[in-house]
């Protein structure tokens, strides 16, 4: 879990980790918005294909790649296989199975590939921003493009305690597995309700401890953001260029 | 995810008597056989409960994300006014929003749909934190879920949060409260408030996607697919979602009466009872 949900760069050394977190947020949402407008599946999957390369490049394993991709790389599959063969008008080509006759059809292809792309796209491009850059960096740039500053706060609160719930959640778990608290239907569903439960207690108390700590330490409602350095004419230049050359191949 | 995901599962599936190999093998080709029937009656594309980035149009996403704006604004000040009363509040919030995070982190495969689905966990923070608040821990659960563990994205962030901060926070918290109101327990308002959470997220979500990838296609025909690929899992798992948020809410009545007091779910009174 912990490596899964983990955000800092496995390469710090990288340009792109080096580049301000706001530079790489704004450059990642234009190329959102061109990815999801794309009207033809090529701009998208050269998107995905340049996320993952830049994922890989910046180090970080494959199967944690992998397993951060699993999902939406299902789904576009399925989509692919669903609008191939259950869309369209044009056939392509066509084979028996079970006694049916799957017809693929080649307009259903092309929208099956268009959304697949689209989704591929999206993620690996916040793959990207989510690997190389560190989460508090993230929402410091939020606050810098005037996201309301208590969401913010909740977001960093809830990014800094989600690993200690989730490792108490654990021990109790366990403890439950061990005197058979999930054997049969009623009472696993009965300790599951009790570890949610237990859950929320923890999340109350360690809010008070949290609050207590804090207000010693200065804590006055406000979550103290990390100041950002000037931007830099060469990385808001590079990020322009390089956002203006997928413009260009978008439009090609 | 995959320790989380693996602990969950297991919380939640008793274990089955083991088949025999030829029982095992027959039980999974009727599954398959019954997928692929739903997906061939269904004919839609595939979608996991958070709408995957890059499914919606860009105008949908931005149409979700206005509609979310005014909620999302009030939800906010309605935090930042609770929060100038109690310090420990915002701290309270951030972490309910990482128990919301890891209770919509546990997937549940979707055969039918050729996905996963998991519960939501907004009537939870609904009950406790009110409707308006849990939208601000709906929506910063699914920011963060977006960013680092790709479920969901940020173009259909207004979408998810939409179906699952608004819509699943309000009916869950309207649910409770008539309930309660009504005389019904902690326990029952609690369990038919997450039913209620969950079955109108999902209606909302198959709503959205209907709306979005429908083209030139009638809209209900294609609700009715999505609901119908959805259906096989989502009414358990509604089921699933009431029983913790019942067993949730008494817990805590049992355990520490004093956090629900100060929450206001219960009157001050009904809390000394238990104390």
């Amino acid at each position: 879990m912990h490596h899964h949900l983990s955000t800092h760069s496995f390469r710090a050394s990288h340009a792109l980790v080096k580049i301000d977190a706001r530079v790489k947020l704004l450059s990642a949402l234009a190329l959102l918005v061109m990815v999801i407008t794309s009207q033809g599946s090529a701009f998208p999957l050269v998107v995905a294909a340049a996320g993952i390369f830049f994922c890989l490049h910046l180090g970080t394993p494959v199967r944690l790649l992998a397993l951060r991709f699993s999902e939406p790389i299902f789904i576009a599959v399925v989509v692919l296989l669903l609008k191939t063969f259950f869309s369209g008008n044009a056939p392509l080509f066509s084979f028996g199975l079970l006694g049916y006759e799957l017809v693929a059809h080649r307009d259903g292809l092309d929208a099956g590939l268009l959304i697949a792309g689209r989704i591929l796209g999206g993620v690996t491009l916040l793959g990207v921003v989510g690997f190389s850059t560190p989460f508090t960096e993230l929402m410091a740039a939020l606050s810098w493009m005037r996201v309301p500053q208590v969401l913010v706060d909740v977001a960093l609160f809830a990014w800094r305690y989600l690993f200690l719930l989730l490792e108490d959640a654990q021990v109790v778990y366990h403890a439950q597995k061990n005197r058979l608290g999930y054997v049969g239907c009623r009472r696993a569903l009965a300790s599951f309700g009790t570890l949610a439960g237990v859950m929320v207690i923890k999340a109350f108390d360690n809010s008070q401890s949290i609050t207590t700590a804090m207000v010693q330490r200065g804590y006055d409602g406000v979550m103290p953001m990390s100041m950002h350095r000037p931007l830099r004419v060469a990385e808001v230049g590079s990020a322009l260029l390089f956002v203006g050359a997928m413009a260009v191949i978008r439009l090609i | 995810m995959g320790e989380a995901a693996s602990f969950v599962n297991a919380g939640t599936l008793p274990h089955p008597p083991a088949p025999s190999r030829k029982g095992r093998g027959s039980a999974w080709v009727s599954v398959l056989l019954v997928g692929a029937l739903f997906d061939f009656l269904a004919a839609t594309p595939a979608f996991a409960m958070h709408i995957s980035e890059g499914i919606l149009p860009f105008s949908w996403a931005l149409v979700w994300y206005l509609v979310l704006v005014p909620f999302l604004a009030l939800g906010a000040r309605r935090l930042n006014a609770l929060a100038r009363e109690d310090l420990s509040l915002k701290p309270l919030v951030g972490l309910l929003t990482a128990v919301v995070f890891i209770i919509s982190c546990m997937p549940i495969p979707v055969p039918t749909a050729g996905t996963c689905s998991h519960p939501c966990g907004t009537g939870v923070s609904a009950i406790l934190v009110g409707p308006l608040v849990s939208v601000v821990v709906a929506a910063v659960s699914l920011l963060i879920q977006a960013l680092f563990l790709a479920h969901g994205g940020l173009s259909t962030l207004g979408a998810n949060t939409l179906s699952m901060g608004v819509i699943g926070s309000f009916s869950a918290w309207f649910t409770f409260r008539a309930l309660r109101r009504m005389g019904g327990s902690l326990g029952v308002a609690g369990f038919f408030a997450g039913i209620v959470a969950d079955w109108a997220t999902y209606s909302a979500t198959s709503l959205f996607l209907a709306l979005g990838i429908r083209g030139d296609a009638p809209l209900w025909p294609l609700f009715t697919k999505v609901v119908v690929a959805f259906l096989p899992t989502q009414l358990p798992l509604g089921i699933l979602e009431g029983v913790i948020t019942a067993g949730m809410v008494t817990l805590l009545y049992r355990k520490r009466p004093d956090l629900l007091v100060r929450m206001r779910v219960i009157s001050e009174k009904e809390g000394s009872v238990n104390a």
